[in-house]
């Protein structure tokens, strides 16, 4: 495990190659949500044991190794092994650059190396801040609210003046839907099941309305990743889907082919921005503190505004847990109805 | 039959070029056939690699997925796999599931999810791993997703086959259009050829049909072909035999031109003992005269044996302006014309002290519709030649028969026996060994009017010794006069 650090760095120092690429994917292993589709062969690294190219088999052992000894390390995240930064589907980006960018930067403000830790599913990311294997994740506000004794408030993303974002319904763009109750009956696309946006909104909608997703909707699944949901709702894979409204907002100035196959049928109220926390047992640790204090200063860096302009976000503040108190709302609604 | 009738009555410098052509286009079809059939193979096969590697890339990628149960990981494997499989134009790929439902296909507005697979789909498959729709140039395969010996699902693809059949047909014109040039090439080149190769023959036809019309021309060297062979060997032949027929031809007219200077070396000989047989008596008369001429008695019988002796030479003149004049000959036949020849033997018959038996019933005014001119000469070659051939003061015979269809002249004679060739010209259906042999000119004379008159000759040993020559002509119609002398 000494050499997995330098290895990283090795492979993180500039643009990404056949090689980094491969290192990259082997470590933030749900490259599916982070990095787009048509970029990487999400499938086959999913899946390294089965179908993994022969030329790549080698470094490819090498590197689910790591991961597996990563995910089954006993214990906490020590110093030895740099600070571990988690991160979800929330995030927007399929971009190598924005993680290469945003590695460095907070490298750069907290001291130390910063590995960024990726995982299929919310609850991977969200089981490992709390087992405290991370110093701290970007994360979505429904497990926040969830683990909310666990967990440090670190900051929240600012996009358009607020740290406040919604969640859309989503049918395709030929459809002529006014009201979200004409949805009854589709095949339904969820991002996440401890997704805000990509399943809460939409189940606590329901539960307000006595209704549940499985008898509202003929059938529902999950994409793991917001934009999986955009795409299965263009293809006509889903007839409507729950979707971050931050994400496809900023998805549709980046791929309006894609965006543009749909149509909102519903905004939700403003939420709490998917904020990043930190286990509650690490609040002494000084990088938290320059962890926080790089993220709001973010906008006053140069790397940072570079990191800032490609996730189309303002900047981060410090906000209070009662931002999410909404979200807690809705648990709670989808909690009494049953 | 009809048309191989036809066909044969093309020119063989069209029918070989066409043949050419045809056996072309015939060779060009089996091997187009050929090519085109390996290429299918070939394509096949080719293709037959890439959809199983395809569908095994598609098995790999979503039997973790179908086994889940998750349709999102199934469309987004396949969406995925048809960017990666370009090579093999993917047009659609549907995953079921275990229990035969849709998980997820590329095209979900099309086959959704959760729906029954279509009849269509399940139905369109043949035995190879690859069955085509040729009329939609549509290829389709499927494979059945098995894990642990188990059947969880089934994969079912459609891909684009457009440019297999593209190359197929791009790969037919190409061999139509190549077969096409080399048919028309070689039939040209056979038209040529052959064109070439029968020039010499009709060389050789022209101047044969031209000799078939009575000008036997010999080849100009010009038409030889440059090279000795069978050709120039031919036309040496063909030549040879021109300059052979002309010199027959010229020998014959020679025979002919002889033929006549030797009746004329007879005529004017014979001629010549008629007028000079009185002549010793006129003589003898004139003396007479000149001594005794004033003795009535002796006078007047000097006179009256000059006036005899010139009426002898004035009827030996008669019977050969007769005889000889052309336009006199063409007459019927008549008893005058036999008694010419009685007068014109008479000198020679006299010179030999032989005597003539002479049978002839012929009244004066019958005439038959025979030409009369070359039967008194062939009466008269038959009479010289038997007097030739009997020895001094032996008779000879003349014996003329008429019956209403013919008429019967046999000439007999005490000599030793007609020679072999005599009788042969006279008898044999084929004289020409013996004219060329160059006996018996007359008796060719006396041929020639028997085959004239469609009649026939015979030659057989008399009574007494000697031959007897028989002519028989047959006569069509007898003369009118006859008939009436007859009644």
């Amino acid at each position: 495990m000494s050499g997995f650090p330098d290895m990283l760095r090795r492979r993180w120092s500039g643009k990404p190659d056949a090689a980094g690429n491969c290192g990259f994917r082997s470590i933030s292993t749900d490259r599916k949500a982070i990095l787009s589709p048509g970029r990487t062969k999400d499938l086959t690294a999913r899946y390294p044991a089965t179908s993994q190219g022969l030329d790549r088999r080698s470094a490819l052992a090498l590197c689910g190794s790591a991961v597996v000894s990563l995910a089954l390390a006993p214990g906490r995240a020590s110093a030895q092994d740099g600070f571990k930064f988690g991160l979800t589907p929330v995030f927007l980006s399929n971009d190598l650059e924005l993680l290469a960018l945003l590695r460095a930067y907070l490298t750069e403000a907290i001291g130390e190396p910063v590995e960024l830790v990726s995982r299929r599913t919310y609850q991977e990311i969200t089981a490992l801040l709390v087992a405290g294997q991370l110093h701290a994740a970007w994360i979505c506000g429904y497990p926040y609210v969830q683990f909310k004794s666990e967990l440090d408030l670190v900051a929240t993303p600012s996009w358009h003046g607020k740290p406040l974002y919604q969640s859309y319904l989503i049918a395709a763009a030929g459809r002529p839907t006014g009201r979200w109750q004409e949805l009854k009956g589709d095949i339904h696309a969820f991002s996440d099941p401890d997704s805000n946006s990509g399943f809460l909104v939409t189940r606590a909608l329901l539960a307000e309305n006595g209704l549940k997703p499985e008898g509202f909707f003929s059938r529902s699944f999950y994409t793991y990743g917001h934009r999986n949901v955009i795409r299965a709702v263009a293809s006509g894979l889903a007839q409507s889907g729950s979707v971050d409204g931050y994400v496809w907002d900023v998805m549709r100035e980046m791929e309006p082919a894609l965006v543009d196959q749909t149509r909102i049928v519903r905004r939700s109220e403003w939420l709490g921005f998917p904020p990043v926390a930190s286990p509650r047992a690490l609040a002494g640790d000084p990088r938290i503190a320059r962890l926080k204090e790089a993220l709001t200063a973010m906008a006053g860096h140069e790397q940072g505004r570079k990191v800032l302009a490609l996730l189309r976000l303002d900047g981060f503040v410090a906000a209070e847990p009662a931002l999410f108190d909404t979200i807690a709302a809705k648990v709670d609604a989808v909690r009494r109805f049953g | 039959m009809n048309l191989l009738r036809r066909l044969r009555a093309i020119p063989v410098s069209y029918r070989v070029p066409i043949l050419v052509a045809l056996l072309m286009v015939a060779i060009s079809a089996v091997i187009s056939e050929r090519v085109l059939d390996r290429l299918s193979r070939t394509q096949e096969a080719f293709l037959d690699g890439l959809a199983g590697s395809y569908l095994d890339g598609l098995t790999a990628a979503v039997l973790p997925a179908v086994l889940r149960g998750d349709v999102w990981e199934v469309f987004d494997a396949l969406d995925r796999s048809q960017r990666s499989y370009q090579a093999l134009s993917p047009i659609e790929a549907v995953v079921t599931g275990a229990d035969g439902r849709v998980l997820a296909a590329t095209d979900p507005t099309r086959v959704p999810s959760y729906s029954e697979l279509p009849q269509a789909h399940a139905s369109r498959y043949g035995a190879s791993t690859v069955t085509f729709d040729r009329e939609a140039d549509i290829g389709f395969a499927h494979r059945d997703l098995v894990y642990q010996g188990q059947k969880i699902g089934a994969i079912h693809t459609a891909f684009d086959a457009s440019h297999v059949f593209a190359e197929r047909r791009e790969i037919l014109a190409t061999l139509l259009v190549t077969n096409a040039v080399l048919a028309a090439i070689f039939s040209l080149g056979g038209f040529l050829l052959v064109r070439r190769m029968i020039e010499p023959m009709r060389v050789l036809e022209d101047h044969m049909r031209a000799a078939a019309r009575g000008v036997a021309e010999p080849i100009p060297s010009r038409d030889f072909p440059s090279r000795d062979g069978e050709v120039a060997s031919l036309f040496h032949g063909y030549n040879a035999l021109v300059h052979a027929e002309r010199e027959r031809a010229n020998l014959a007219m020679q025979l002919a031109e002889e033929e006549k200077l030797a009746s004329l070396g007879r005529l004017a000989s014979g001629m010549a003992h008629e007028i000079n047989n009185p002549l010793g008596g006129l003589f003898n008369a004139i003396d007479t005269l000149k001594t005794h001429g004033r003795t009535p008695g002796v006078r007047d019988t000097s006179i009256s044996l000059i006036e005899r002796g010139l009426n002898g030479i004035r009827e030996v003149v008669e019977a050969a302006l007769a005889t000889y004049r052309p336009e006199r000959s063409a007459r019927p036949l008549c008893a005058d014309d036999l008694e010419d020849a009685r007068v014109l033997m008479k000198p020679e018959l006299r010179r030999r002290r032989q005597r003539l038996d002479w049978q002839v019933d012929w009244p004066d005014g019958v005439v038959v519709p025979t030409p009369g001119g070359p039967v008194r000469q062939a009466v008269l070659n038959l009479l010289l030649n038997a007097s030739a051939a009997t020895p001094e003061a032996g008779a000879i015979g003349l014996r003329v028969e008429r019956t209403p269809d013919r008429l019967t002249i046999s000439v007999a004679d005490e000599g030793p026996g007609m020679p072999r060739e005599s009788v042969a010209m006279l008898c044999d259906e084929d004289p020409g060994p013996a004219i060329r042999a160059g006996r018996g000119l007359g008796l060719w004379m006396v041929r020639r009017m028997v085959d004239a008159c469609g009649g026939r000759a015979g030659v057989e040993a008399g009574p007494s010794g000697g031959s007897v020559v028989t002519l028989v002509l047959p006569m069509r119609e007898v003369a009118r006069d006859e008939r009436s002398h007859a009644a």
